[in-house]
């Protein structure tokens, strides 16, 4: 009986901290998770060609939302950006000359990174979902190949007050070794 | 007013007559028609390929019917002609846009996915056969040479975009812009010359005798 109770005690215990630690994890996405999830775009529209461009705008089945993260595709060369899941009214607008609220040109910045071969961090400063003040973001960006498109990026961001871009960009190049390395 | 004894022999005095102008009757060059489709179906995939035309619609709808249905019927056309290369040619090309429409709308509906190294191999293939139409143009006139000479460059950056410099499908958007003029050309040559009835367009010479 004792044990019982113990056992129950343990239960509630479990259920009680549970919410509380998904709920923290659910508030921030991780640097791993963002470019994971850059690259897993990467591959979706490598495979998919200009038929995958609706899916990122596509917010139902959350693929390409998670936590306060979200995926976001867009052309440099074409001057426009191609989806954004949260924010529709920016689907088919110039990028270039948008600036953030530090009168940054943040997709001249994305566009320069996301020409690298192994993708880039940018730093800029930017609303979380939901929130109207602009905090800052770091976004990893990533060139992808689509038939007949080119010049095509995909972007995904955190928001942190720390971490710097160098590190990012080392954490990035790793991600990518173990591909690079494999026989 | 009555019949003549000899209606029946004037009947087929011109059934004869009619079937022999019918058989020397001038025949319709095909090659219009594919020309016509393959030259503005390609340019309008360049308007794309250069980014002046954002979606890819137009291509998918204009090469299923004017680069596909309607240059395959100008090639089987040609048959008759006598003419393999432009049969070859026309037919073939007419089904390169109906297969190429069909991968973009099966990625779209999720039938047979092709991603973008299947589309270059796709182009691979398709570079291989128009080398082999590209010796024979040399051989046939100075602007078939030079079109055929700009559809191979333009595959061959076409495959090159596929596998890992996506940056050259504008080169090649450019560089086709020039081969589909060049078909036109070549219908404006048939059409135009007919009707003003002298060369107001020259073909050229051949680059290989």
């Amino acid at each position: 009986m004792r044990k019982t109770m113990l056992g129950f005690a343990g239960l509630a215990l479990i259920l009680s901290v549970t919410p509380a630690w998904v709920g923290a994890a659910d508030s921030a996405a991780t640097p791993d998770e963002v470019i994971a999830k850059v690259h897993e775009a990467v591959q979706y529209l490598k495979d998919k060609g200009l038929a995958g461009f609706s899916d990122f705008n596509n917010n139902k089945d959350a693929r390409w939302v998670w936590k306060d993260s979200y995926v976001f595709v867009y052309s440099c060369r074409d001057n426009v950006m191609i989806a954004h899941p949260l924010r529709p009214d920016m689907v088919g607008k110039p990028i270039l000359q948008m600036k953030d609220d530090k009168d940054h040109f943040l997709f001249q910045d994305m566009c320069k990174s996301g020409a690298n071969t192994d993708g880039g961090w940018v730093e800029y400063w930017w609303p979380k979902p939901g929130e109207a003040k602009a905090s800052r973001k770091i976004s990893y960006v990533h060139s992808a190949e689509v038939s007949f498109k080119p010049d095509i990026q995909v972007g995904s961001g955190i928001y942190d007050d720390k971490m710097s871009v160098e590190e990012l960009n080392k954490l990035a190049t790793q991600a990518k070794q173990p591909k690079k390395d494999a026989p | 007013m009555t019949q003549t004894p000899n209606a029946g022999i004037v009947v087929r005095l011109k059934k004869t007559w009619e079937t022999k102008i019918m058989s020397e009757q001038k025949l319709g060059n095909p090659a219009v028609v594919g020309l016509a489709g393959f030259g503005l179906t390609t340019l309008v995939l360049q308007f794309h390929n250069v980014g002046w035309m954002p979606s890819i619609g137009p291509v998918v709808w204009l090469g299923l019917f004017f680069g596909g249905l309607a240059q395959m019927i100008a090639g089987l056309q040609e048959m008759k002609t006598g003419n393999n290369f432009g049969y070859c040619a026309f037919t073939s090309y007419g089904t390169f846009w109906i297969s190429l429409c069909f991968i973009l709308l099966g990625n779209k509906y999720d039938l047979f996915k092709a991603g973008t190294e299947d589309v270059g191999w796709f182009l691979i293939a398709w570079t291989l056969f128009s080398i082999i139409l590209w010796i024979g143009s040399l051989r046939i006139h100075g602007a078939m040479a030079f079109t055929f000479t700009t559809l191979v460059i333009g595959f061959i950056l076409l495959d090159l975009a596929h596998f890992g410099y996506p940056g050259l499908t504008v080169v090649a958007g450019y560089e086709l812009m020039i081969c589909a003029f060049a078909a036109w050309y070549m219908m404006a040559r048939i059409i135009l010359n007919e009707i003003y009835g002298r060369e107001v367009l020259p073909a050229g010479k051949p680059w290989v005798s």
